[in-house]
């Protein structure tokens, strides 16, 4: 077949025409079909503000950007919610371990503490995000597979079984830092593994990385009756999150670098929860890792080192 | 300095522009890609407004087929190596060709993960996070910054290596050896370093007993090979029945020429020659007569036939004026496999070794011919520069050849033995031993506490890659209709295997021993497909732009011409043969 030189239809005006016309309806047809594929992103409303997309790295915030910072906070949580709340950035305090404990003999299975937890740090409602999971164990086991996560009985507890509870066990080796592209986690002098919720991108990677099932994602944009957010906040603590970025238990910072227990131990109704500082000899927690003859860090294989420990009475 | 800067915008426009070009195939083609990634965009912004609720991901399983697809497009293009260590290391002449289209593959590859991490994201408008300097990379803990660095590292590399090598036959120049090799070299490594840096992502989980394995990194690398190189191995058939020119009836007709007496050459047209051909000027007078015995110059007119595929002569030509297409047989197609304008030499191979000729070659205009015998082409050839212009040309061609593609075959059968065998490994270690550990095999295989999403799922995949496997194992795979089964069971069987089979039974049952399964939700699944299109569409514009090139329809030479020619015969071409 001899490939055609230019025929002259090709060229010729009418053929221009035409094909420029075409051309034209294509463009203007896919622009369209664009700008149809985006029509949801109306909807989108305060993804993030231009301060919060442009602000610096936790670490990085001198003590005029985090009053700054602060502010906006606190100026959006009282537009979204129409409370005005109090929001510190709480630091760690010098010669300060924090270390939980927790007696299984004890424990119950009543989840009052999962309870007290969402109330005070402002987790999602709807759908609800919970810090503390409550395993029902059968007896004679530690092995969690056994564990029932959905137990609903009338009342706790059943014979034959103990319950344990786990949450973010504050690893002195926390996988979830090391994973962490963009240091959006990391763990303070304290101990407590903190989130910069302005700093993570929500790539969940920490969450594959957990052994303990402690870190939580908004999948959503979280959802929190106004009437029953805590005005008492933390930036590294409870402040409201936005969707699409990772949160777990951190101790309730915003009580505990206040000089207070966290909520999950206040509500416990029969003491099975202690905390304290570990640097202090004198404080309960040293004296139950000193005393008790059977404690456990969950998982002690992983080497990740807990600073939350399992013990029984008896 | 400005010179060079205006070529190459040109180069880029010429490029830009027979995009947009071809003929009503191309078209629905494209227009067909572009309305499923328009559905995968319309996806997306649900779920940038709703957040990743709209998915089927949850805080159990809350890694999905993003993440799957992601683990097996960074297969792919870590593939494209197959193709580029027995042409670089082994200097395999028949893949030569074929580098190229291999290494498009890995950049629309790399593209397609870039975007599945993404979507990925939760907070996409935050990815700037993750950029040094600006952001905060945590370097070289997280092995998802490693991730970051090798895959756009990779990226470049290839759109580098690719960009020079095009760039230079547009342009008839031979590539700096320096300015490409070396990145070459660098590429085959990185390509084995990105994908297991992929596969330590998972490894480096202590929580997670399932990845944390060590031989899910050769298990990567295996399966990429057999999935990566059975893509090629269908993506170069579907590129050599969609750039054919025409049937190949087309290359019997028009009267043979190349043999026709003509009139004895003078020094004046080396002369001419020499105008179109700088290497001509180190020829010295008397090699340029001794040269002049028996050439001779024949004028042709357009559908002249000059050489003819499969038959015998000794003559080698250089076109003086005109231009002199060549084209190749494959099958029942004719294929254009090089474009010879003033200044080009053809049928020169089977002149020097005094083989068949390899293809017809046709006038296109209406030309002047220079016609050597081989001695007086030798004698050409004694100048050196001389011998690298000619040697560099007989390369710049086009050919897909059955060889090429059984090369291909070759590796995908050992890859796939390798595959298996590894898989047989895991299965073993999983539950000869009988450990607690071993859970999230037992639920992938055959189900946990009545929970059984995957195990269809992954007996498929089995079953895929054995039959793929036996298949490639027996002599009728060296038939392409074989060898194609082989290869889509292949790739499916891989997809099944990495995405469902090992992204999402590490989350379960949940390091606290709960079982969620997990579902791709619809809005997953269209954002899925989106990016599939999207890159799909990448690679057929990227072969759009380097099909015409590698054939000599799109050069330097023609620049400034109202039509792109290699346009012209898509255009024309009779229904496709129904397949």
């Amino acid at each position: 077949m001899p490939a055609p030189t230019p025929t002259p239809d090709r060229t010729s005006d009418a053929a221009m025409s035409r094909r420029s016309f075409l051309r034209g309806c294509a463009a203007f047809g896919g622009l369209t079909a664009l700008a149809a594929s985006l029509a949801p992103l109306r909807e989108l409303g305060d993804f993030s503000s231009s301060e919060e997309f442009l602000q610096k790295y936790y670490k990085e915030l001198t003590p005029e950007d985090m009053k700054k910072v602060l502010a906006r906070i606190e100026r959006e949580v009282q537009h979204q919610y129409g409370i005005r709340p109090h929001v510190r950035d709480l630091r760690p305090m010098d010669g300060v371990e924090f270390v939980y404990a927790l007696n299984l003999t004890r424990c119950i299975g009543c989840r009052k503490c999962v309870h007290a937890c969402v109330a005070e740090n402002n987790q999602s409602r709807n759908p609800e995000i919970q810090y503390i999971r409550v395993l029902k164990m059968p007896h004679g086991s530690m092995d969690v597979e056994k564990g029932d996560h959905n137990y609903t009985d009338k009342s706790v507890p059943e014979k034959g079984f103990f319950y344990m509870p786990v949450q973010c066990q504050q690893c002195k080796n926390p996988p979830c830092v090391k994973v962490c592209p963009v240091n959006a986690t990391w763990q303070e002098k304290d101990g407590i593994t903190v989130i910069d919720y302005d700093w993570c991108i929500g790539c969940r990677y920490c969450e594959a990385a957990c052994p303990y099932f402690a870190r939580r994602f908004n999948f959503t944009k979280p959802e929190i009756p106004a009437d029953r957010l805590n005005p008492n906040m933390a930036y590294l603590g409870n402040r409201p999150r936005k969707q699409g970025v990772m949160e777990k238990c951190h101790f309730c910072i915003q009580r505990t670098r206040a000089g207070k227990y966290p909520a999950c131990l206040e509500v416990c109704p029969v003491g099975a929860r202690k905390f304290g500082n570990i640097l202090d000899p004198n404080s309960e927690v040293s004296y139950i890792l000193r005393e008790k003859r059977v404690f456990i860090q969950l998982k002690e294989e992983m080497g990740t080192s807990p600073r939350f420990f399992y013990y029984f009475d008896k | 300095m400005i010179t060079a800067a205006r070529n190459y915008l040109v180069f880029l426009r010429r490029c830009a522009r027979i995009a947009f070009v071809g003929d009503w195939r191309y078209y629905a083609w494209m227009g067909g890609l572009t309305v499923i990634v328009l559905l995968g965009v319309n996806a997306y912004a649900k779920q940038l407004v709703h957040g990743l609720v709209v998915t089927g991901m949850s805080d159990e399983v809350s890694w999905g087929v993003y993440i799957a697809n992601f683990t097996f497009l960074v297969g792919v293009a870590a593939a494209a190596v197959m193709m580029v260590i027995p042409v670089y290391i082994y200097d395999n002449e028949e893949l030569h060709d074929l580098v190229i289209f291999g290494e498009l593959l890995a950049v629309a590859a790399i593209i397609m993960c870039l975007l599945f991490v993404t979507v990925d994201l939760g907070r996409p408008d935050r990815f700037w996070h993750l950029i040094p300097g600006v952001g905060q990379m945590n370097f070289p803990r997280s092995m998802l910054s490693w991730d970051v660095i090798v895959l756009n590292g990779y990226l470049l590399l290839n759109v580098h290596i690719c960009g020079y090598l095009l760039y230079c036959r547009y342009q008839k120049r031979k590539p700096a050896k320096w300015f490409y090799i070396p990145f070459v070299f660098l590429a085959i490594v990185w390509a084995i370093s990105i994908h297991t840096v992929t596969a330590f992502l998972y490894v480096g989980l202590g929580g997670r007993p399932f990845w944390n394995a060590s031989i899910v990194g050769p298990r990567f690398l295996a399966s990429a090979f057999t999935a990566g190189p059975a893509l090629i191995i269908l993506a170069l058939q579907v590129i050599r029945r969609v750039t054919a020119s025409g049937s190949a009836t087309e290359l019997r007709g028009g009267s043979d020429v190349g043999e026709k007496p003509g009139r004895p050459a003078t020094l004046a047209d080396l002369a001419l020659l020499a105008r179109e051909l700088p290497e001509m000027a180190n020829v010295t007078e008397t090699d340029r007569q001794r040269a002049l015995v028996g050439a001779a110059v024949i004028a042709v007119a357009p559908g002249d036939v000059l050489l003819r595929q499969g038959t015998k002569s000794t003559y080698a030509f250089f076109v003086l004026q005109g231009r002199v297409v060549v084209k190749k047989q494959e099958g029942d197609l004719a294929r254009i496999t090089r474009t010879a304008r003033p200044g080009d030499q053809f049928g020169e191979v089977s002149a020097l070794h005094g083989t068949a000729r390899e293809a017809t070659a046709i006038a296109e205009e209406p030309s002047v011919i220079l016609r050597l015998p081989a001695s007086a082409l030798n004698v050409l050839l004694e100048t050196r520069e001389m011998h690298v212009v000619v040697h560099t040309r007989m390369t710049e061609r086009l050919m897909i050849t059955d060889r090429s593609l059984l090369i291909l075959r070759g590796i995908v059968q050992v890859s796939m033995i390798i595959n298996v065998f590894l898989l047989v490994c895991e299965v073993f270690k999983e539950f000869y031993s009988g450990t607690t550990h071993g859970a999230s095999a037992k639920y992938l295989f055959f189900g946990l506490h009545g929970h059984h999403a995957l195990v269809p799922w992954i007996w498929t995949a089995i079953g895929f890659n054995l039959i793929a496997m036996v298949i490639l194992l027996l002599p009728v795979s060296r038939g392409l209709k074989y060898l194609n089964v082989a290869c889509v069971l292949s790739i499916v069987g891989i997809w099944i295997e990495k995405g469902m089979g090992l992204v999402i039974p590490g989350f379960i049952p949940t390091p606290l021993g709960a079982i969620v399964d997990y579902v791709p939700s619809v809005n997953e699944t269209l954002v899925c497909l989106g990016i599939w299109a999207f890159g799909l569409l990448c690679y057929t514009v990227f072969l759009r732009m380097a099909v015409p090139i590698l054939q000599g329809r799109m050069t330097k030479a023609n620049e400034g011409q109202p039509d792109i020619q290699g346009d012209e015969p898509a255009a024309a071409l009779p229904a496709p043969a129904a397949h």
